[in-house]
């Protein structure tokens, strides 16, 4: 970094990621890393305790709810286990949606008097969100031991071996969304409230409570147009052996991420040279 | 070329007044509706007249700014308020874009705008010390080394370990100033850091300028008011008014 030559200019190529630029800012990448892991921890007296309960008090309101009551079927898999597994996969996406959606509105203060490339910080988010996921991903891992040794078969299938994958193209998307509105609300700040109940909403149009194959033949498709569903089925294969997917819906939900997250990154660094004038 | 760190080419900086969208879809949305229906805009603001504002809403803040500044050399930057000082700092940062020109340099920049540096408020000194070295682009273990020069010159040993939200502005500014002039970078950018601060503190800051830029060579940037008390400290001036450089 020392003796580097730099330009300011007006003018900004749409296509300049500034990969080059995240290279050498890495150890700050790290460090908000830690930060927000730690973060985690120290907030609350429960502090991590918190990522236990929610998805699993989730899990019982919707085993019974959606279960017992609306008797939706889950596709022959144990109920607990069939809600967990959604649950913990579109809970890693919202946060990452959420997090990152308000990175501008929340770092006004330091983005207005230091320079650093804006994107670390929605970078970091997704990354340190993991954390989390990887706690509740044990949760459930658990859970199937759990099943296991009561005697239930549960089949894990080598699809497993995409889980990187699906990791990948979850947080990917969680993050390019974010990014997405984060730009949009510098100038719309009244899309804010949209994304708390649009996340919601959302939820349903996914296999979280349903399984795909119970969806009316018609509809299907649309079901499998939110790129979620597609993960969340993958998942339930991989992991309990039944799941709703073909190679082109999966590779459907890997493009959609990509180009989302492409797209995110290029509106991030359109408004990040401005914003600070306009919020 | 051999020695300009900081080169400037016609640099502009316009801001749009009442132009702007209303920050939400339903303003932007009455707006265009009243339009299409050949009506005043409801939520327009009435323009102000004053310096710089053109009839069509736009303000000038620079207005085709150039200059050269040399390795080592500290300038003072000096003008009414409104003359476009601190937008023109905020463009070196790069902190906002410029509308239209030019600014090619060599070297890491600190830049310490308005009172306190990129300090995160929830994390102790110590933290923010090394948080501010990482948005440098530093490693920790750089950091680690100049931290005790770091906090000895602030003087604030007892509270390093205390969130900066409970900090003094005297003990913020204290920090900032020492975290700047220490990390290594090789342009330090400073805007009217010196009126906190008692007389004591403020001639061990001047005093501290002098060494960085003498010895290290480094360029320091710096918006000035009080002009009698800091103005043997500047090798070159630059004097805006309304936008415009005067002389240099």
């Amino acid at each position: 970094m020392r003796n580097k030559e730099w330009t300011i200019q007006s003018k900004h190529n749409l296509f300049d990621f500034g990969l080059k630029e995240i290279i050498c800012y890495r150890h700050l990448l790290i460090q908000l890393i830690i930060r927000d892991v730690l973060a985690l921890y120290k907030q609350t007296i429960l502090g991590p305790i918190w990522f236990f309960i929610q998805p699993l008090l989730t899990t019982v309101v919707f085993t019974f709810v959606f279960g017992k009551l609306a008797g939706v079927s889950t596709d022959g898999l144990p109920r607990p286990l069939f809600y967990l597994a959604g649950i913990i996969n579109w809970n890693h996406f919202s946060e990452c949606l959420n997090k990152t959606s308000t990175v501008f509105k929340d770092n006004a203060q330091i983005f207005g008097k230091v320079y650093f490339p804006r994107i670390i910080v929605p970078l970091s988010i997704s990354i340190s969100t993991l954390s989390r996921y990887t706690i509740q991903l044990l949760v459930f891992l658990f859970c199937i031991a759990v099943y296991h040794y009561k005697g239930i078969a549960i089949h894990i299938t080598p699809i497993i071996f995409a889980f990187p994958l699906m990791v990948v193209t979850m947080t990917s998307l969680g993050l390019g969304l974010g990014i997405i509105i984060s730009a949009l609300t510098t100038k719309y700040k009244d899309l804010a409230f949209l994304v708390g109940f649009g996340l919601q909403l959302l939820m349903y149009t996914t296999t979280v409570i349903y399984p795909l194959s119970a969806a009316p033949e018609n509809l299907k498709w649309l079901i499998q147009l939110n790129p979620m569903t597609n993960i969340i089925e993958i998942f339930r294969y991989s992991f309990l052996g039944k799941g709703d997917f073909t190679t082109c819906s999966v590779a459907y939900s890997v493009m959609a991420s990509t180009l989302i997250l492409f797209t995110g990154v290029i509106a991030f660094n359109k408004v990040e040279r401005t914003f600070i004038d306009t919020i | 070329m051999s020695n300009i760190v900081i080169r400037a080419e016609n640099i502009s900086k316009v801001y749009r007044l009442g132009e702007i969208g209303h920050g939400s879809i339903s303003g932007d949305f009455e707006r265009w509706r009243a339009r299409i229906r050949g009506k005043t805009d409801p939520r327009a603001r009435i323009s102000e007249g004053g310096n710089g504002i053109s009839k069509n809403g736009l303000f000038w803040a620079l207005n085709d700014i150039n200059f050269e500044i040399e390795q080592g050399e500290t300038v003072g930057i000096i003008g009414n308020n409104g003359a476009g000082k601190s937008t023109l700092l905020k463009i070196i940062s790069r902190i906002t874009a410029p509308t239209s020109g030019k600014i090619k340099g060599r070297g890491r920049i600190t830049s310490l705008l308005e009172i306190g540096a990129g300090f995160h408020p929830e994390l102790t000194g110590k933290e923010n010390v090394f948080l501010n070295g990482a948005m440098l682009g530093m490693q920790r273990s750089e950091v680690k080394r100049k931290f005790d020069r770091i906090v000895d010159f602030a003087e604030i040993e007892k509270h390093i370990h205390t969130p900066v939200k409970r900090y003094s502005s005297g003990m913020y500014m204290r920090l900032a100033f020492s975290v700047a002039a220490h990390l290594e970078s090789e342009i330090l950018i400073m805007d009217e850091v010196l009126a906190v601060g008692d007389k004591v503190f403020q001639e061990k800051c001047i005093h501290k300028m002098h060494q960085v830029s003498k010895e290290e060579g480094k360029t320091i940037l710096m918006v000035n008011h009080h002009l009698e008390e800091t103005d043997r400290l500047f090798s070159k001036k630059i004097v805006l008014k309304n936008g415009k450089i005067l002389n240099s």
